[in-house]
């Protein structure tokens, strides 16, 4: 447990992953026995509810790492800095949940596990971006690590409308413009929904408190390094680490 | 007016070094050769296949011209100078976006006898539209590219972390470019995907706005 937060953040965080749990519980029961079985596609079509709500917390996620994004160049606080690596982390696993479920689905709807169609080829570009991002922010050691990572999330956002739009700004897009269900289905996919915004809400808190303890183990190394008899650069135990 | 001081002492220095010219004019001859051989010996559609090689040909050389632009200021404390000299943030990016584009034309205007030899495509009578499109693309891709540059300098494998940002982002102009450029080819007019225009104008402006907004914090991580 992490020593670092405050006790109501550890209580709240708790009740918020029994609830993510619960939900998400409940939801995959509700997609396997209470979600109707679509008469094209069998049950291969209970894979939309995964995906969907995967792909509506990506946008969540990247757009709140934007939003911290801004805030930490705007205030130079560390910890909008670590709500956007966090975010962005987050986001780049369900992200990957989309493009996994994705070609599950189009190898019965469309007879292809993949192809050029505008959706898949934006969101491909933008899940790249994203995964740099991560490479990109693991290789900086410099105090520019912040900055960079935030100018980063600010200009990838920019791929999330191009992403929205692409099924409507590009001819001969096989992938639907939106869902439209009704009934049962409408009923289980706005709970799956539901469900996977709370668990991204725990994960996303989880991941946090790692950047936090980060933070803090930081903040006492460089206390001590700078008390007297402390860590100096060139003393001998410093040449022998 | 800062920007085409900054402009001029790169162009200046890119001409000083004949053998990055060199290097550069070479690379891209030797890509739009090795895809005219992968496409051919016979075309099944030359235009499509002549713009696609060319812009390929040019965003990926276009790379080594963006590294090339921030090595010079890393080189004899350029930046320390630059940055002493009070000037405003956007106008050096301005001024090395601009360096960037002239120096991209160049590269174009070489490429251009090429492929048109290669695939034996292209009309003088649609020159002054494909100009024109060539100026839309290369002001985008100078403008996102000189961002990207700036961001990935002092990194570890930059000119690999620079195409990984880059080509990803740039698809949308990409594309453009390539579909203007193959109508032109091929029907000498634009109507039927005249809308490419507006993407790449967004493109153009979206990639000068993110720029304007957030180059001076770029500088200032690079410092």
């Amino acid at each position: 447990m992490n020593r670092n937060v405050p006790d109501w953040w550890r209580k709240g965080a708790t009740w918020l992953w029994r609830a993510a749990l619960v939900l998400v519980g409940i939801s995959l029961a509700m997609i396997a026995f209470r979600a109707p079985i679509e008469a094209v596609m069998g049950p291969v079509q209970k894979i939309v509810y995964i995906h969907v709500p995967s792909a509506i917390v990506t946008l969540l996620a990247f757009g709140i790492a934007f939003a911290a994004a801004i805030a930490y160049l705007a205030t130079k606080q560390w910890i909008w800095d670590a709500i956007s690596a966090a975010s962005c982390e987050v986001g780049l696993v369900f992200a990957t949940v989309v493009m996994i479920s994705g070609p599950l689905w189009a190898r019965s709807a469309w007879n292809t596990w993949w192809t050029w169609e505008p959706r898949l080829t934006t969101f491909f570009i933008l899940w790249i971006l994203y995964a740099a991002y991560q490479v990109i922010r693991a290789s900086i050691r410099s105090s520019s690590k912040r900055t960079i990572s935030a100018v980063m999330a600010i200009v990838f956002f920019v791929n999330l409308p191009i992403v929205w739009k692409s099924v409507e700004w590009w001819r001969g897009s096989l992938h639907p413009r939106s869902v439209t269900m009704t009934g049962e289905m409408r009923q289980v996919l706005l709970f799956s929904m539901m469900a996977w915004i709370v668990f991204f809400a725990a994960v996303l808190e989880r991941r946090l408190q790692l950047e936090w303890a980060r933070e803090a183990a930081a903040r006492e190394a460089a206390a001590r390094d700078a008390a007297p008899g402390g860590f100096q650069p060139g003393a001998p135990e410093a040449r022998r680490a | 007016m800062t920007f085409l001081t900054v402009a001029r002492k790169d162009l200046m220095l890119y001409v000083r070094d004949a053998r990055f010219l060199a290097t550069l004019g070479l690379f891209s001859a030797a890509l739009v050769l090795i895809l005219s051989v992968a496409f051919g010996p016979i075309f099944r559609d030359p235009p499509l296949e002549a713009a696609a090689t060319i812009w390929a040909a040019l965003f990926f050389a276009g790379v080594l011209g963006l590294s090339r632009s921030q090595d010079l200021e890393a080189e004899s404390g350029g930046s320390d100078a630059l940055r002493l000299t009070g000037a405003d943030p956007f106008a050096l990016y301005l001024g090395k976006t601009l360096a960037n584009i002239l120096l991209l034309s160049a590269v174009f205007l070489l490429l251009l006898p090429l492929t048109a030899v290669f695939f034996d495509v292209g009309s003088l009578k649609a020159l002054p539209a494909l100009l024109c499109v060539v100026g839309l693309a290369l002001v985008g891709y100078s403008a996102w590219g000189t961002l990207f540059a700036a961001l990935a300098r002092g990194l570890q494998a930059r000119e690999l972390l620079l195409s990984v940002l880059l080509f990803p982002s740039l698809v949308p102009l990409w594309i453009g470019a390539v579909k203007l450029t193959h109508a032109l080819w091929d029907g000498g007019t634009i109507e039927p995907v005249r809308d490419w225009i507006k993407v790449m104008a967004v493109m153009d402006i979206l990639g000068l706005a993110l720029a304007g907004w957030l180059f001076e914090s770029i500088q200032e991580a690079a410092e």
